[in-house]
């Protein structure tokens, strides 16, 4: 299975920095997100996790350091966050770490809303 | 050409008190996003807290403009790009931020009974709104039909929506929002 890296930017739209890693399972998300077409852009991130669950089927630790997301980025990781809650339910190892400015506390709050929303055990780590 | 037949231009300006900031009003592409979002971010970097909330606040307004208003401006590149109104003033304790565009009068009950509802919430149950509303699908043009509750959380105030009937079809929505400095 292939690895998925996207080059981030912060141009007219804040593209992301993508690095998920078949063989070590790590998914890396950071920078910033704020896409022309949003589902267009989660799609293959998407898929990406299906398939590693589906094929590879080993642990898989998402590490977010997003500084900024939009309304509609948010939507796209909760899609992202509930297939993680699936596979960990289904006995899949999952870790998640979310970086965080400490004094970001919308931030904070939009973390602690997620793990009401799925569930899972985020790992909220300031710097 | 006498464009004083198509703008009061004096009317336009004497709406704008000294403490306007920037006053926009035409389509809502990506240029201009860039435009006022590099402004937000360079000109009120003096205070980061407050100009990461201006410009959060923006970015949903902008984008509901530029996807649901009734008025729009086909561009070079065919696309149809949302028209609306975008002033950013500053007074002593907050940045105050407004838009407005035309929207069709068959949406403006649900746009009024959201607003309503969202100032109706404390911060608690806006968030739990929130989680409840971003479960749903995606809209059709990608959004994910929270970004006025956003505009609540962020601004830590409540929404000051105003509709203005137009004609049979169309009203003039508006919306202004501050943030504490």
């Amino acid at each position: 299975m292939e690895n998925l890296e996207i080059e981030g930017s912060h141009k007219n739209f804040f593209i992301p920095s993508v690095s998920f890693n078949a063989k070590t399972g790590i998914c890396e998300l950071s920078g910033e997100s704020f896409l022309e077409d949003t589902v267009e852009f989660y799609k293959p991130l998407i898929n990406w996790v299906e398939d590693y669950i589906e094929l590879v089927h080993g642990p898989l630790a998402l590490i977010i350091r997003l500084t900024y997301f939009n309304t509609s980025t948010s939507r796209s990781i909760l899609d992202i966050l509930n297939i993680l809650k699936d596979y960990e339910e289904s006995g899949g190892e999952v870790v998640i770490n979310w970086h965080f400015d400490e004094n970001d506390i919308d931030m904070e709050e939009d973390i602690d809303d997620y793990i009401i929303d799925t569930g899972l055990d985020i790992n909220k780590i300031p710097f | 050409m006498n464009y004083s037949k198509q703008v009061n231009i004096l009317d336009y300006h004497s709406s704008f008190d000294q403490d306007t900031r920037i006053s926009y009003k035409g389509p809502i592409d990506e240029k201009i996003l860039q435009a006022i979002g590099t402004y937000i971010e360079g000109v009120l970097n003096k205070n980061q807290k407050a100009s990461k909330k201006v410009f959060k606040i923006f970015i949903e307004l902008a984008q509901n403009i530029s996807y649901y208003s009734a008025e729009k401006n086909t561009m070079k590149n065919n696309k149809e790009i949302g028209v609306g109104m975008v002033i950013i003033s500053e007074a002593e304790d907050t940045y105050n931020f407004m838009t407005g565009n035309l929207v069709k009068n068959d949406d403006i009950v649900s746009i009024i009974e959201k607003s309503e509802i969202i100032n109706s919430l404390d911060r608690e149950e806006l968030r739990e709104y929130k989680r409840e509303q971003r479960k749903l699908p995606h809209s059709q043009k990608g959004g994910a039909n929270i970004g006025l509750i956003q505009v609540a959380l962020t601004s830590s105030h409540p929404l000051d929506i105003e509709v203005i009937p137009v004609d049979d079809d169309l009203s003039f929505f508006s919306i202004a929002v501050k943030i504490d400095k």
